[in-house]
């Protein structure tokens, strides 16, 4: 069954998100053979029409509006519902970002669809789409399907192996009428840290208590700068005060799925394994060798971090000069 | 001000998980408030002492859900209801409308939910309503001030804040960092026992035939358990080069 | 038969107690289940994290923890609700005491207070006294300590040196003396202080801290509790108020006897919290720890030993909740309006004087066990001090020591018996005399087969046991039988493993009809191997007992016949033990 699938494109700094790249490679699978339309927010940019071209949409709307600069739900809403309308797909996929996960239930409830949301994967099976996705903070997993023609999925980051399917894609300017917006943002305050969010980021350098001091955390910082990464923490840490509760992965906190986690100092408590154990490649440094970190881990050395990671730090700059 | 609050009764986080015919078993589960809700009940509680009005508890659920109830008006909420399910399959669409229509029936200044439930994880429940009650909402809170008829909130954006706006009434979701949620304190827990706890149906909600699940959960599982790792050996600077060899080979994305 | 319908220390030995009127924890309501939450979470959250601090003797840290507790009402369970407490039952302050334990040293502070420190006012103090302490010792804003020890009188608490003169005007009494190991001395604002009026009159004084002359020793450094407030208090010519003195001149050895109980009482709930703290900490130690590439939870011999400690602490949990009821029981028709509610209350707790002293030595033995067992389990991990189990083993020691040593607790279960039997409260003679026909009774209705039939019999069979050898006691040695010790204890002991046993067949029969066989099954495994291992000491303890009243042909005969009451066929521990141990492991903690 062939279909036409829908995927809301998301930019950060004027580049279009991993998790979008993500959404298009599901889009062409839940296509079966129909159309992949992307749609792009903003300015009209030549380069990104050619990447979503890239990743198989054959149609792409560029919707600009100045409403749609910074994300409200009641903008994203009614420009999202009036390119619904326009296109009509039988499946819809966006991003589980912090605008995917905010406006999709909306936009779900008011066109009485079912939402299956933060999917680690999307296939089809016997004519229906089905999404794969974690519960428990990723303990276990769950299959859904829907009920009624139409689908609506938003995909968690970096769990979809992306797979190019070129297209020279259509571009059609679309306006859209925005009115009552009843939120407004006053102001955005970046994130002071190197700016990679945790969430998203391909690299995790994460400290617990074995990092002892907010000091400590220095040379994670220095590691994960090395590696385009950002700085994590158990609960450990941040209930000792060594950093802020934004930086928790965990039961509680943050679930994290990098590519790569580097554990330091943390003994690996079934609350953090939670948060993390999904990444895709784990490092654990730690002192003692019985830390049920090791447990997870793909790698290990037992030592002190502060002996090991600038030692790290060092020799992936090497490696990634020559690269 | 008439504040909501919506909440969920989830598995205690340090369950273990059990897998049983295809469904995660809960028969000897611990439950507890869903943590992110708990945020929202503090922060419900905060604003009425500070504003006046009242708080009232909500949530869909079987009979056991009461103790969630229980423990949010030993908190300090002075209401709470209990909405039955009736065909307990029912999805985020379902939930919402029932909620919604609870509380429309009742009036309201402010709703208060989690971010997500940790048990499914799937952070529907609460923007929907917003939708179906046509209000606005603010989503992922870290911080709620309400000044007349006006709320300012710090929305967390991915690690990024924004200040957002907006009017009354007005729908918040609650993540870790807007407050630090009390005990129920014992006195509190004595006098919960006193407080008006009403039971509903989808019936008495007038709902029963518009209730349609629009998706399906087909099984749950528990994930692939991971091979053993590696302990790297020999001295420190071949151990780090070791793992760095390995590390570049595996094509992995360093920006 | 009357005895039934009216509360009665001590009945246990010769009836038949109803499983029914047996309080457990599967009785628990939804609020005491809630109280218990609040309780543990409290302690997960706001002490443990701080526990080093603790540990390291922060006097500001415990106070002010003291403080948060009691804006939650952690201290206020046993305060009457008009004096600004909870009034609680009995049940919900025992399962508040239990759940506070995880705090160790903490919990210590928090029970000395709210315990030993604020219940003699409770119990003791008039209206004026009430209003005046009360509020602030139930708000946590006002701490208390107990003084009864001093440096040559322990045990013998009544030979106390402290003297209260009245002064000339007879509106003070000034007080001289010193006491000892004195918890809570450091940043206490209350200290109830026992003082002998002119020498004589053994008396109890609510002293506060600031009222001139009161001075403090040095802290005392212990080998464990560190995190807890010991020093000796100094009264040097303290003047204090008439107003000040608690209940009766001459009546403070009413007064100290009365708290001891409660106290023992709330020790054993207390060394309950740890024990299953212990048993988490062993198992969740024992599924981490790999040896020989097996995770150590895996070999028959550590979950023999977990199985060990899961199956004493089921046993001691029966007891203390049973306990707990009891008490409610005989709380529960006291007219609460009348002026002296607070005397009743303390007699209706002292009716089961014995009780809360088989409490408090089985449960402190327990810990010791526990601990012991959980740091072997360790290995050498549980000799450092980075595994909180080498802290509980430490802290444990002392619970057999305090609230009267095991010794001493052992002595006054017999002695307790022995005025009651006088006094015609418990036919215990009349028993004695009738024993005979019983044990033929007994071992002809005995069951040959059939389910939980053979643990049922032996309960039964060892309180005729116990008759039959405390009726030859008195035979031999009359009223000086008091002097006999090591005799005494003895009968202590079996006294303590009848209700041991019986607490733990009654809990699991319940638990059986209310749960089913599915969800009841480990208990019913840890039922049959409590009750075994009781019955095995009662055996032992016997014999060991008649061998010394009787000699010759004599001793024979009754040998024989114990032997014959005695006879059991034994069931496959090995077997059980596996069982159980395996279900503790997989559950990384205490589990029923």
């Amino acid at each position: 069954m062939s279909r036409t699938v829908l995927v809301f494109t998301e930019q950060k700094d004027g580049r279009l998100r991993h998790v979008t790249y993500e959404s298009l490679t599901a889009a062409c699978r839940v296509a079966e053979g129909g159309e992949v339309v992307a749609v792009l927010f903003g300015s009209r940019q030549s380069e990104q029409v050619e990447e979503v071209g890239k990743y198989g949409a054959s149609r792409v709307y560029v919707v600009s509006h100045d409403d749609l600069h910074q994300y409200t739900p009641d903008a994203y809403k009614q420009a999202m519902l009036q390119i619904i309308g326009e296109v009509d797909p039988d499946a819809i996929i966006m991003g589980h970002t912090a605008i995917g996960k905010d406006v999709a239930p909306r936009v779900a409830a008011r066109l009485g669809l079912g939402l299956i949301t933060d999917c680690t994967d999307v296939c089809t099976d016997s004519g229906e789409v089905i999404g794969v996705r974690p519960i428990y903070a990723g303990k276990a997993f769950q299959k859904k399907k829907f009920i009624g023609k139409k689908s609506f999925v938003t995909i968690r980051a970096n769990n979809i192996e992306l797979q190019e399917n070129a297209q020279t894609p259509a571009v059609i300017p679309f306006d859209v009428t925005i009115k009552d917006v009843r939120s407004v943002v006053r102001k955005v305050i970046r994130r002071s840290a190197s700016g990679v969010d945790l969430s998203e980021a391909n690299v995790i350098v994460s400290g617990g208590r074995g990092v002892k001091s907010a000091e400590g955390f220095r040379p994670l910082q220095e590691l994960a700068d090395v590696l385009g990464g950002a700085v994590g923490a158990s609960r450990g840490a941040c209930d000792a005060g060594y950093c802020d509760y934004a930086l928790q992965i965990g039961q509680t906190g943050k679930v994290v799925t990098p590519e790569l986690y580097i554990a330091c100092g943390i003994s690996g408590a079934i609350q953090h394994l939670a948060g993390m154990s999904r990444s895709k490649i784990v490092v654990a440094i730690n002192k003692d060798p019985e830390a049920p970190i090791f447990q997870v881990a793909d790698y290990g050395i037992v030592g002190d971090l502060f002996q090991v990671v600038p030692k790290l730090t060092e020799a992936f700059k090497r490696a990634l000069e020559e690269k | 001000m008439k504040i909501w609050v919506c909440i969920k009764q989830t598995f205690d986080t340090e369950e273990k998980i059990v897998i049983e015919n295809g469904k995660v078993d809960e028969k000897d589960a611990e439950f507890i408030i869903n943590p992110y809700d708990e945020y929202a009940i503090e922060e419900a509680l905060q604003l009425r002492d500070e504003l006046g009005g009242e708080v009232t508890v909500i949530t869909v659920g079987p009979d056991r859900a009461e103790n969630a109830l229980r423990t949010a008006l030993a908190m300090g909420a002075d209401k709470a209801a209990l909405i039955q399910d009736p065909s307990l399959v029912g999805d985020e669409c379902v939930l919402a409308r029932m909620l919604a229509e609870a509380i429309r029936r009742e009036g309201f200044d402010l709703i208060l939910g989690g971010n997500f439930a940790v048990d499914s994880g799937s952070g529907q429940v609460a923007i929907r309503l917003a939708e179906e009650l046509d209000i606005p909402h603010i989503g992922s809170v870290t911080g709620l001030n309400v000044n007349g008829r006006q709320a300012i909130a710090k929305r967390d954006a991915e690690g990024d804040t924004e200040a957002v706006e907006s009017t009354l009434p007005v729908l918040i979701t609650a993540q870790q960092g807007l407050n630090e949620p009390r005990y129920p304190s014992l006195p509190g827990i004595m006098r919960a026992k006193r407080k008006p706890l009403e039971r509903l149906s989808a019936q008495d909600l007038g709902l029963s035939d518009s209730l349609k699940t629009k998706t399906l959960i087909i099984e749950e599982y528990l994930p692939p358990e991971k091979e053993a790792g590696k302990i790297l050996e020999g001295d420190l600077d071949q151990q780090v080069q070791e793992l760095v060899e390995a590390l570049c080979g595996k094509g992995l994305s360093f920006n | 038969m009357a005895l039934k319908n009216k509360a009665v220390g001590a009945h246990f030995l010769i009836e038949e107690t109803e499983k029914s009127s047996l309080v457990t924890p599967e009785d628990f309501s939804d609020e005491q289940r809630m109280f218990a939450e609040t309780t543990r979470s409290f302690i997960e959250k706001e002490v443990v994290p701080k526990d080093e601090a603790i540990e390291s003797l922060d006097y500001g840290l415990t106070v002010n923890l003291i403080r948060k507790a009691g804006e939650l009402g952690l201290v206020a369970a046993d305060v009457p609700e008009a004096y600004g407490g909870l009034g609680a039952d009995k049940v919900s302050s025992t399962l508040i005491t239990e759940s506070l334990a995880k705090g160790s040293s903490f919990s210590l502070s928090v029970s000395a207070h709210s315990g030993i420190g604020t219940l003699p006012i409770v119990f003791f103090g008039n209206d004026a006294q009430k209003k005046k302490y009360l509020p602030d010792l139930a708000s946590g804003t006002k701490i208390a300590a107990y003084c009864l020890t001093e440096p040559s009188s322990g045990s013998d608490a009544l030979s106390a040196k402290t003297t209260a003169k009245r002064s000339k005007d007879g509106k003070y009494y000034i007080l001289n003396g010193e006491k000892q190991f004195i918890t809570n001395a450091g940043f206490a604002d209350i200290f109830i202080v026992y003082a002998k009026i002119e020498g004589k009159d053994f008396t109890t004084f609510i002293v506060e801290r600031t009222m001139e002359g009161v001075s403090l020793g040095p802290e005392e450094k212990k080998m464990g509790i560190k995190g807890s407030s010991t020093r000796p208090v100094i009264l040097e010519n303290v003047k204090v108020p008439a107003g000040n003195l608690l209940g009766e001149a001459g009546k403070g050895h009413v007064i100290a006897f009365n708290i001891l109980n409660i106290g023992r009482f709330k020790l054993a709930a207390g060394v309950l919290g740890s024990a299953k703290e212990a048993i988490r900490l062993s198992a969740t130690f024992a599924n981490e720890r790999t040896q020989f590439k097996k995770l150590i939870s895996s070999f028959p011999l550590i979950r023999r030993k977990l199985a060990d400690m899961n199956v004493r602490t089921y046993t001691l949990e029966s007891m203390v909740y049973r306990t707990s009821g009891l008490i409610d029981g005989a709380l529960k028709d006291l007219d609460y309006s009348s002026s002296d509610i607070g005397w009743q209350s303390a007699k209706g707790i002292a009716e089961y004087a014995i009780e809360c002293s088989i409490n408090k030595v089985f449960g402190s033995e327990t810990l010791d066990f526990v601990a012991d067992e959980g740091l072997q389990i360790h290995g050498g991990y549980g000799f450092t001090k980075d595994y909180k189990i080498e802290r509980i083993y430490r802290d444990s020691r002392i619970n057999r020591i305090f609230e009267g040593t095991n010794e001493i607790n052992r002595l006054v279960v017999m002695s307790t018996l022995q005025k009651k039997a006088v006094k015609g409260e418990l036919p215990l003679l009349e028993k004695a005399n009738t024993l005979k026909d019983e044990i033929e009774d007994l071992l002809e209705n005995r069951p040959t087969d059939g389910f939980l039939k053979q643990e049922t019999y032996l309960v039964s069979a060892a309180k005729k046991l116990f008759l039959l050898v405390l009726g030859l006691a008195y035979r031999k040695y009359g009223l000086n039988l008091q002097k006999e010790q090591q005799l005494l204890s003895h009968l202590s002991d079996l006294v303590i493993q009848i209700y041991a046993m019986e607490s733990v067949l009654l809990r699991t029969m319940k638990r059986l009809e209310k749960l089913g066989s599915e969800k009841a099954e480990n208990g019913l495994d840890m039922m049959r191997l409590a009750i075994f291992e009781g019955f095995d000491k009662t055996e032992s303890l016997v014999k060991e007992a008649l061998a010394h009243l009787e000699e010759g042909e004599a001793l024979i005969r009754r040998l024989a016949s114990v032997q014959k009451i005695a006879y059991r066929l034994p069931i496959d521990a090995i077997r059980l033990k596996g069982r159980i141990g395996m279900r503790v492991a997989e559950a990384s903690r205490y589990i029923v």
